[in-house]
């Protein structure tokens, strides 16, 4: 006889019903959706750890590199059904594929949603209950209902939503297997009772194929002879618990859930009302007590109408937003969508969040066998000879050292203490090629190893999977991206996944200046094109960095508005995105007519400054574009004397070579100088001194040996450029003469 | 009395009178006092019930309605706020429907609106003739309410002065009005159950006229925000265009390319975004979904009576300039740049349209 129970993973109504089940059938065997893995070590998991905790395995071939986690929380159906299946006496089993298997290639939490994957018909009966997503329509349906029929409720849940949805392939596979570990447990049991604890979303497949004739024995998969990997636990955390989201999502909030596994939906509003004030009134947040007279009404006048017989977690919720903020929001309830808040959530919202998805973390029984990161980065550092104090020096070039520094830097970017850098090259071009290392023994090198355990098996695997974490979280900070991409380059860990490299384009989408963007695009393209002794020339992830930095320099030039004075880091960032051109547009595939077309917009813009005016006619200039126009008549045309010096100065730092090759040009800007009256000329001098300090010393050189050339003075252009006194000087002295000379002709005293 | 047949736009509780009447009929749940409906039966108006032929009027969570009718039924108001276009009035109509079954008792806030148009005014011939009494007295829409229990909106009430504003605070605190004008009982009018306040404020007025702060106590604030899914607001649009341009004698229905793109480019002109997640820079003006349907039936109307057929791309960029940009040059460098930077390079048969289409826009 088979049981089947078809649960929501981390669902406490499920879980005191697989509880209650097994505790009645007293069944000889509990088969659950799990790693079947790890069902030699089923003993490891039931040694007497502090939950949250997680099965963490990993993944890793020729094509693909995996993580992923299976958590374990005190409300999950599956871990019920092992602590409830142990004391019941019954044998326990895994019956899931394996972590490594291809069917779980895209997931990272194995006990997700299965919902989520499914949406349509989830959308429809969210519809038809009138209720904003998922989790409140299972708490509606599941969680706060009497658990009278639970079962039966549940089986015609999943029923409904699995009768409309095709299952996708990778479903299907499971399925295939599971049922295939059911058959042969059925088999050995005869007539004793087994009870089955898998996603309900599995059930209704489940009890179809179980019940086929059969007598097929299930493989249990072993890893590809050409792979590395395993499964190993780890302590787990709620708050990576709540983190997941999108097609990983579970179910949210941990901490409210945990008090409604020990206490009942009721006790656990008031505790979740207490958790929010306490958690508001520690931050200084005024809340009073008719305040939350107001919220614990309106939360219990939601549960009413809402026909919930206690306050469920959106009724405390809403209850406690209608109450407390008095403003508009700028950003919707995060509990009416799923996942993490979004940037500009009101601080008390933020605060509401947290204290529902609490700070509880896991610990695992001490006699639990380390994850493998444990061992290889011991064995690394023997290897390496790192294993005692003191200090070491390396030398970048010399094959050996270069493979010590970046095992040093995995361990340093993993957060392991007592590794520190002294000195060594600080960007992409800095020249240095030595590093100084001090080594120290530290007490929490082990706990911090077991921690980066959850990254991955070998301590470059965790190292990346890090990095790829904080690409995540840089937002628009361009530099702190640079930080992370420089961090790849020194631990030795060139390629990133597709999904990191989507992150870094986003990362450069959202920032919001030119400037630090053409200073890290320059460091980049460097990188990708010259750098042997790191190895990331021509790499993949910095060819997505400079595409992406092209297109937003370009984004944000067109946007610039009005200003006056040159911005020398914002014209060098156009000057970055034509070298880019120059030297990887080709590789990387950049859109050139696109950017001259950006540039020739900005040259002829009335609004846009005069340095990014002028830089635009000189990138359009020095690419050789056909439709840049004449060199002679935009600058006579951009010749005012209060912008003349901005517009060259964006003309010389894209231009500069042009300038000085092209014939005319400067007769040209000479004509424009000497037209200019005593006052214009002092206007436009300093930011006519500024443009020319783009040109190198003995390309003055060459200006001036033209200019006195053109008067027909014989002489040495070095005279011209050394002034006796200095030049700000000189111009004071000028303006004084200007003002002494109108003086006298007003007093009629000189004619002029 | 106006014939409803000619009626431009009948209210909400004449509109929808059959639904209302049922929802009475068959509602057997507890109703606060004064009520016109329970609140399930009040929530399943507006959310809708399609089992019962109840229509679902208002597009947005439906836990807000839950918590805007729970505010309702306690002693604050309920203040809506949020972008212009967000169907804010249109909600707080429905609820007033639901509530009393009447959603005319309304205030329109302006920089002209005076407390006479809020609390009460004199017929002065009689004034003059008899004195002050309650047969010269003329009352406005929040006595109106308080005396029959009925809930009264006050429109835009941030545009309203804040001394204005502040005659709210002992109707909605104390639930009582003087008349001190009258002497004996008839100077106190005590609001009767049923009586509350929604009030809609529009966050682009935000610092025009701030509130108070002890009237923003007495009233719990709910935002509404902008159609959060793209499929949702799509297929509203969809909706309302098609209705639009049925009405103005076009046959041929909206193409859904177009309005994909539209849409799209609404949304991320609206919320300095793009689908993809860069950051760019915001329209001025207001790029609400209502502006997109009157955008949608603009270029359906030109489609069709320029060339009889359902609009193309170039429609749509014209449209945009009008509708979109308005008359602000600025606003018109920024769809500009939209169009040169980011239409260019979509997947899509609309994209690509769009951004060939960029260079009609004028100027």
């Amino acid at each position: 006889m088979i049981t089947f129970i078809g649960v929501r993973h981390h669902s406490p109504a499920c879980a005191r019903l697989v509880r209650e089940t097994i505790e009645e059938l007293k069944p000889a065997y509990v088969l659950v959706e799990g790693p079947v893995e790890m069902n030699a070590r089923i003993g490891e998991l039931l040694l007497g750890h502090e939950l949250p905790i997680a099965v963490f395995s990993s993944y890793k071939d020729g094509e693909r590199h995996h993580a992923s986690w299976a958590p374990f929380c005190d409300y999950s159906p599956e871990w019920t059904a092992l602590t409830a299946g142990r004391a019941a006496g019954a044998q326990l089993r895994f019956i899931d594929l394996p972590a490594w298997h291809p069917a779980f290639s895209e997931r990272r939490n194995r006990y997700a949603d299965a919902e989520q994957r499914y949406a349509e018909v989830v959308d429809r009966l969210c519809r038809e209950f009138s209720v904003d997503n998922v989790d409140t329509l299972w708490d509606h349906l599941f969680e706060v209902p009497d658990p009278d029929g639970l079962a039966e409720r549940l089986a015609a849940y999943f029923d409904l939503l699995r009768g409309e949805a095709e299952a996708g392939e990778d479903d299907v596979a499971r399925e295939a297997y599971m049922a295939s570990w059911i058959r042969k447990v059925r088999r050995e049991a005869g007539d004793r009772p087994i009870v089955v604890v898998t996603g309900g979303f599995h059930r209704p497949a489940l009890v179809r194929l179980a019940a086929l004739p059969g007598d097929d024995e299930p493989v249990v998969h072993a890893l590809p002879a050409d792979a590395a990997g395993g499964s190993y636990l780890v302590p787990y955390s709620f708050r990576r618990l709540d983190s997941f989201d999108g097609y990983q999502s579970g179910m949210p909030s941990p901490a409210y859930y945990q008090h409604v596994f020990e206490a009942g939906v009721d006790t656990a509003a008031s505790r979740l009302t207490e958790a929010v004030v306490t958690r508001l009134r520690d931050r200084k947040q005024r809340l009073s007590t008719a305040d939350l007279i107001a919220a614990t009404t309106s939360g219990q006048a939601l549960a009413l109408v809402r026909g919930h017989r206690h306050r469920s977690r959106t009724d405390v919720l809403d209850g406690l937003v209608s109450a407390l903020l008095d403003e508009a929001l700028d950003v919707p309830l995060p509990w009416s969508a799923r996942g993490t808040p979004a940037p500009g959530t009101h601080p008390v919202v933020v605060e509401m969040v947290a204290a529902l998805s609490g700070d509880r973390v896991g610990r695992l029984h001490p006699e639990t066998p380390a994850p493998p990161l444990v061992h290889h980065a011991t064995a690394e550092l023997e290897r390496h000879g790192l294993d005692s104090d003191g200090a070491r020096k390396l030398d970048l070039a010399r094959d050996r050292d270069r493979e010590v520094s970046r095992v040093l830097h995995r361990l340093r970017i993993l957060g392991v203490p007592g590794f520190t850098r002294q000195s060594g090259p600080t960007t992409g071009i800095d020249p240095e090629p030595v590093e100084q290392w001090t080594i120290a023994r530290d007490d929490l090198r082990l706990p911090a190893l077991i921690e980066a355990g959850g990254y991955g098996a070998t301590i470059d695997e965790a190292a990346g999977a890090l990095l790829a974490e904080r690409v995540t979280d840089v937002g628009g900070d361009v530099e702190k991206l640079a930080g992370v991409l420089f961090d790849a380059a020194l631990a030795g860990i060139p390629e990133l996944s597709g999904r990191v490299l989507d992150a870094v384009g986003r990362a450069v989408g959202a920032t919001p200046e030119m400037g630090p963007l053409g200073r890290v695009l320059d460091v980049v393209l460097a990188l990708w094109r010259h750098d042997r002794l790191l190895g990331t020339a021509g790499s993949t992830p910095l060819g997505v960095v400079i595409g992406a930095s092209v297109e937003r320099i370009l984004w944000l030039a067109e946007g610039v508005r009005g200003g006056a004075g040159a911005d020398l880091p914002r014209i060098g960032a156009l000057a970055s995105v034509r070298d880019a051109l120059v030297h990887a547009g080709k590789a990387l595939d950049l859109d050139r007519d696109a950017a001259l077309g950006v540039a020739a917009r900005l040259a002829l813009s009335a609004e846009a400054p005069p340095d990014l005016r002028g830089a635009g006619f000189g990138f359009g200039w020095s690419l050789g574009s056909s439709d840049a126009g004449d060199p002679v008549r935009a600058i006579r045309g951009a010749f005012a004397p209060s912008t003349a010096g901005d517009w060259l100065a964006g003309l010389f730092a894209l231009a500069r070579e042009e300038v000085l090759q092209a014939g005319g040009v400067l007769d040209v800007l000479d004509e424009a100088v000497d037209v200019m009256g005593d006052g214009d000329f002092l206007i436009a001098l300093p930011a006519l001194r500024q443009a020319f300090e783009f040109f190198p010393p003995r390309e003055r050189d060459t200006i001036a040996q033209h200019l006195l050339g053109r008067r027909g003075i014989v002489g040495h252009s070095r005279a011209l450029l050394r002034l006796a006194a200095e030049p700000e000087l000189v111009a004071e002295g000028a303006e004084l003469d200007g003002r002494v000379a109108e003086l006298l002709t007003r007093e009629g005293l000189i004619t002029t | 009395m106006t014939d409803i047949e000619t009626m431009q736009r009948p209210p909400a509780e004449v509109r929808y009178a059959d639904e209302l009447r049922r929802l009475r009929e068959t509602d057997s749940d507890p109703r606060p006092p004064g009520w016109a409906l329970s609140l399930r039966a009040a929530r399943r108006f507006i959310v809708g019930d399609e089992r019962h032929g109840i229509s679902k009027k208002f597009v947005g969570d439906p836990s807000l309605i839950d918590r805007s009718l729970v505010s309702l039924a306690t002693s604050r108001g309920l203040m809506l706020v949020g972008e212009p276009g967000t169907a804010k009035s249109l909600l707080s109509e429905l609820l007033a429907a639901a509530v009393s079954g009447d959603s005319t008792l309304t205030i329109q806030g302006g920089a002209a609106t005076t407390e006479d148009q809020i609390k009460y005014s004199w017929n002065y011939a009689l004034l003059v003739a008899d004195g002050p009494s309650t047969k010269s007295l003329v009352p406005a829409p929040l006595l109106h309410g308080m005396s029959g229990g009925k809930v009264v909106r006050f429109e835009e009430i941030t545009r309203c002065p804040l001394e204005v504003q502040d005659c709210l605070l002992s109707p909605l605190s104390d639930r009582v009005m003087s008349v001190p004008e009258l002497t004996g009982a008839d100077a106190m009018v005590f609001a009767t159950e049923g009586f509350n306040i929604i009030a809609t404020a529009n966050t682009r007025d935000r610092g025009v006229n701030e509130m108070s702060s002890a009237l923003k106590r007495r009233f719990n604030f709910e935002t509404v925000f902008p159609i959060s899914d793209l499929a949702t607001e799509l297929s509203l649009v969809e909706q309302e265009a098609s209705a639009l341009l049925r009405r103005s004698g076009v046959t041929a229905a909206p193409s859904r390319d177009v309005l994909e793109v539209l849409v799209t480019a609404f949304r991320e002109l609206r919320s300095g975004q793009t689908a993809r997640g860069d950051s760019m820079d915001k329209l001025t003006s207001v790029m609400s979904t209502a502006e997109a349907v009157s955008v949608a039936h603009a270029v359906g109307l030109r489609g069709w009576f320029l060339r009889g057929e359902s609009g193309t791309a170039e429609d749509l960029v014209s449209c945009l300039a009008g509708t979109a940009a308005k008359d602000s040059p600025e606003d018109l460098a920024k769809l500009r740049r939209y169009l040169e930077q980011q239409a260019r390079g979509r997947k899509g048969a609309g994209w690509k349209a769009l951004y060939d289409a960029r260079h009609v826009l004028p100027g």
